[in-house]
């Protein structure tokens, strides 16, 4: 079994595709994380019109099918697109934009929800204890930070489990933008199950592993932990 | 500090007060029923809530000066040590260790001085959030029923504290709470509110 298990990872495609995978899932982890979390604490703070449409259209967004964000991207992209110049289309970096536009709502979205629930608090405690604007920012931040850890893992795990916009933005190339999940559905197809199950073994020990982070950093700060 | 017209609605509940004057450096309870507005007092003189109308006049008082100890204190997700030297972290000041250390014995918090703060009891909540107000030492402090709902061992210690601190640099208290008990032989002015009103008794 392992050895059968390390013959399928040794084979070039697939490092490559695992490779290919993280580059796209960590890039477009970190992009989504940074306007996400931006944009959900902004939208917490901040009262002003259309602020309740706003939310509701963001909520939306959180479960937007994979395929039609892949879909407009591939409009925005492709040659004859406005975008057609930049020869985004089948790289990596188009996979990315993709990728960016799914997670980034889910992120924010979940931002804005744990920011709701307490970031009022922490105003509230900062201003009694004299703390300046910027430091109170701070404050917020830090006591969120296990909130923050949690949409990161989670926007990471939908980047490396998504199929459709991956699969119509980049094509699916082997060796420059096939990953481990286009290259399980490809294998699919082929009739070719024995690598695909092997692929499908990998993402799961990833998925397992994100788990467990997801569960460290629930579990930090429980009731007998010393500092 | 002065207050003059100050108004404030929210909902049903409509408080006004037309001329309130906090004498520096003593002690002032404030009573009332539960529901009649002291804890949103204290939040407008706090800053925490935005009055719709009126003055409020701190007499040179920054915001810096002032605190408010809250009836359920946030405890930031950190040891009982980071969250009493909060206060003087953002102030850039160097906490005394052997102040900390000797503050944290008094109140009887110097086992849990590296535990999880939010692991504290309610009773050692309180302590902690006293201890944190006094620490950067402020020149009004608010008290939001913080001292009630406490065994009377650890209110007359409270007391004992308060006290000290006026013996040795005099401040301004407001202690609110809705029944009369033990802090209250510590105030040196007592006000009586109803109905977002305070009345003479």
């Amino acid at each position: 079994m392992l050895e059968w298990l390390k013959s399928v990872v040794s084979d070039a495609g697939i490092i490559s595709a695992v490779k290919v995978t993280f580059i796209m899932a960590v890039s477009s982890t970190a992009i989504s994380s940074v306007l996400g979390i931006l944009f959900g604490l902004l939208l917490e703070r901040f009262s002003f019109p259309g602020k309740k449409i706003i939310v509701r259209i963001n909520r939306t967004l959180m479960g937007v099918p994979p395929v039609v964000a892949g879909l407009v991207v591939y409009l925005l992209i492709m040659r004859r697109g406005p975008l057609g110049p930049l020869s985004l289309l089948f790289t990596i970096k188009g996979m990315v934009i993709a990728q960016v536009l799914i997670i980034t709502p889910i992120i924010s979205g979940m931002i804005y929800s744990y920011a709701r629930k307490s970031a009022p608090s922490i105003r509230a405690f900062a201003v009694t204890m004299g703390a300046t604007r910027w430091q109170t920012a701070k404050l917020i931040i830090r006591e969120l930070r296990k909130e923050i850890y949690f949409c990161m893992v989670t926007g990471f795990g939908r980047s490396i489990s998504e199929v459709g916009a991956v699969m119509l933005v980049g094509g699916n190339i082997k060796g420059r933008t096939r990953t481990m999940t286009t290259t399980i559905s490809l294998l699919k197809s082929q009739g070719i199950f024995t690598e695909g199950v092997a692929l499908g073994i990998l993402l799961l020990v990833m998925a397992f592993i994100l788990q467990w982070i997801c569960d460290l950093l629930q579990k930090e700060g429980e009731e007998d932990e010393n500092y | 500090m002065r207050i003059t017209n100050l108004e404030k609605t929210i909902g049903k509940f409509h408080m006004e007060v037309n001329d309130f004057y906090i004498e520096p450096g003593k002690i002032h309870g404030i009573v009332g029923p539960n529901g009649c507005g002291k804890t949103v007092f204290l939040k407008m003189l706090a800053g925490i809530i935005t009055p719709d109308k009126g003055i409020l006049d701190y007499e040179g008082l920054s915001s810096r000066d002032i605190t408010m100890m809250s009836q359920q204190p946030y405890l930031m997700h950190t040891s009982v040590y980071e969250n009493l030297i909060y206060p003087l972290k953002i102030r850039g000041t160097r906490p005394d260790e052997d102040e900390i250390d000797e503050m944290l014995n008094r109140v009887g918090l110097r086992e849990q001085k590296n535990q999880y703060a939010r692991s504290l009891s309610s009773g050692e909540r309180q302590k902690l959030s006293f201890l944190r107000a006094v620490i950067f030492k402020p020149k009004l402090i608010m008290v939001d029923e913080t001292l009630s709902n406490l065994d009377s061992e650890s209110e007359e210690m409270f007391v004992g504290i308060i006290s000290e601190i006026q013996k040795e640099r005099p401040i301004t208290w407001l202690i609110v709470n809705h029944q009369m008990d033990h802090i209250y032989q510590l105030c040196d002015e007592i006000h009586y509110m109803e109905k977002g009103r305070f009345v003479k008794k």
